[in-house]
């Protein structure tokens, strides 16, 4: 079974747009039981159902359960190797937040892709970054911006230690802009199950094994680009 | 006889030693360096040749072409190995024609500009038109943040040609159905090559000789032919209102780009302006430059030195 998905349907789609649909082809068994028939709208990701030929929404509660059914992502949000041509130096990391896709840019013109969760319409952002240093289990301090805006950040102020609950998951990679701390990172999650869609608040989040496998392959200093393309806002860090 | 001789050939290593000490010191020349990898490659193979050919230090310092051009004008720079036309028509009308500080060399490489998307969205979406663009149907094939229209990069901040591609834009009526995204040349690169990794489709300005043309398949849009009646230019230096006063409804007129000199380098050094006048790289050769130092990666001084060595005939062809 082939299934596709189409990102980013903040609108209703309407029969053109789903032609002009971004499709990416999943090559998984991937029960559309668990992703349901009925067709909700005004979500961010759409999948493919090649047997009724109808495009089902991959929002946040599809994910659950789809998750639920399979304890995984679907297939195309795992770790694997891709065809990739670029004139990005092996070791570039390219964040592609509107496919839900980061690249880590491999010899011989192929990429490592892992999927990802992004931010949130209104937290997009886009730029050259590089990695400024990275760790394991990190302390999660929530913003003092977060904490305005977001009561449960509150009681977490002072900083919540490393460990399966927190929001950083596994692994964290800092992202600065030259020698300053962009306040965004690349981070694992303890909610597998929101990678492929747009729910954090302007960091890019994975699988921790993905991201344990990721921060194994980089190196400190390694150029990051997010691509504009899908950002719903460009800061230019 | 002997001793004449002996002191000939004294006469003749002080000549050589000032010959050769003269020009010998920090920064005999100093060539601007653009940002866009041909450029890199053109100023290290210049660096290069002047040093074998002529014994002179260069210096390659990056800098932008307005900067570029005051340093030209200063004297404070020597060479600025691509000038674009008719992108910077508007510096050499000021400094070529009018201050007359600035030489360009006579032998213009030919390129070409334009809006390009990948060969999968020409024949998927039947977008080969630039017209097309203006269509809010198709422009929504372009739409990757979901609010209904395209999004497409027009070139880096502060390239001339950034803000002709706006003038372009509002020309043919795109600008209300595509957002213009303009952002570092690296990140538009890496968004195609997603975007060819995916099958996902993608419009992007253009240019050549470029290594984008080998390493995906791509298609300019048709246009318009170039008509210099329909094409009105005022850049946003001249005129803070250049946009309202500016019309462009058609294709870039062919382009070309030459080496700039300063006049007073070619006053100083009139072997070194000849040389430089000499040079007619082909745009196959520009494009080979580019793929090496952005794909294949090579460090521009290794590459400069290696092209330097394997291009001996024409080096001395140049020199005459």
């Amino acid at each position: 079974m082939t299934l596709s998905l189409a990102n980013r349907s903040i609108t209703p789609k309407s029969n053109d747009r789903r032609i002009a649909g971004r499709r990416l082809v999943l090559g998984t068994a991937l029960a559309l039981t668990a992703i349901g028939a009925t067709l909700v709208y005004a979500a961010q990701t759409q999948v493919f159902d090649p047997q009724t030929h109808k495009w089902v929404e991959y929002d946040k509660k599809k994910a659950r359960k789809y998750y639920a059914a399979h304890n995984e992502v679907p297939e195309a949000f795992r770790p694997q190797m891709v065809k990739f041509r670029t004139a990005e130096v092996p070791g570039t990391i390219i964040i592609d937040g509107n496919q839900h896709f980061l690249y880590l840019v491999q010899p011989g013109q192929r990429a490592m892709r892992y999927g990802i969760g992004v931010g949130r319409e209104g937290f997009g952002w886009a730029g050259i970054v590089r990695v400024g240093r990275m760790a394991e289990w990190p302390t999660w301090t929530p913003p003092a911006e977060m904490i305005a805006r977001d009561p449960n950040a509150v009681k977490h102020a002072a900083g919540m230690p490393g460990g399966p609950d927190n929001p950083l998951g596994a692994r964290a990679l800092y992202l600065y802009e030259r020698d300053q701390d962009t306040i965004y990172r690349i981070h694992g999650t303890p909610e597998p199950w929101t990678i492929g869609l747009d729910v954090s608040s302007g960091c890019i989040r994975m699988r921790n094994d993905d991201i344990t496998d990721l921060a194994s392959r980089v190196k400190v200093g390694a150029k990051v680009i997010v691509l504009m393309q899908g950002a719903a806002l460009y800061k230019g860090v | 006889m002997h001793n004449r001789f002996r002191q000939c050939l004294r006469r003749m290593s002080l000549a050589a030693l000032t010959m050769l000490a003269a020009p010998v010191h920090a920064a005999d020349l100093v060539i601007a360096m653009p940002n866009w990898p041909s450029g890199q490659a053109t100023a290290n193979i210049l660096k290069v040749s002047l040093k074998q050919h002529f014994g002179l230090d260069a210096d390659v310092r990056e800098m932008g072409t307005l900067i570029a051009f005051a340093g030209l004008d200063s004297g404070e720079v020597d060479i600025y190995p691509e000038v674009w036309l008719p992108n910077f028509d508007s510096l050499v009308k000021k400094y070529v024609d009018g201050r007359k500080t600035v030489d360009l060399s006579p032998k213009g490489v030919p390129a070409a500009q334009g809006i390009c998307v990948t060969r999968e969205t020409a024949d998927k979406y039947g977008i080969k038109d630039i017209s097309d663009l203006a269509d809010p149907k198709k422009a929504t094939v372009f739409d990757t943040d979901g609010d209904g229209k395209g999004e497409m990069w027009i070139g880096a901040l502060g390239w001339s040609s950034t803000s002709i591609e706006k003038i372009r834009a509002k020309s043919y009526g795109y600008e209300k159905t595509m957002t213009l995204l303009q952002m570092p040349e690296d990140m538009a690169m890496a968004a195609v090559d997603a975007a060819a990794a995916t099958g996902q489709s993608i419009a992007f300005y253009c240019y050549s000789p470029h290594h984008i043309f080998e390493l995906h398949d791509i298609v300019e849009l048709t246009e318009p032919k170039y008509d210099p009646a329909k094409w009105h230019i005022v850049m946003p230096s001249d005129d803070p209102d250049w946009l309202s006063k500016s019309e462009a409804p058609v294709a870039w007129d062919a382009s070309h780009f030459y080496i700039g000199f300063a006049s007073s380098t070619a006053a100083r050094l009139p072997k070194v302006a000849a040389f430089l006048s000499n040079i007619d790289f082909t745009a196959e050769e520009v494009t080979e430059m580019s793929y090496a130092l952005q794909v294949d990666r090579q460090d521009p001084a290794k590459y400069a030195q290696a092209w330097v060595a394997n291009h001996q005939d024409r080096l001395n062809a140049w020199s005459k």
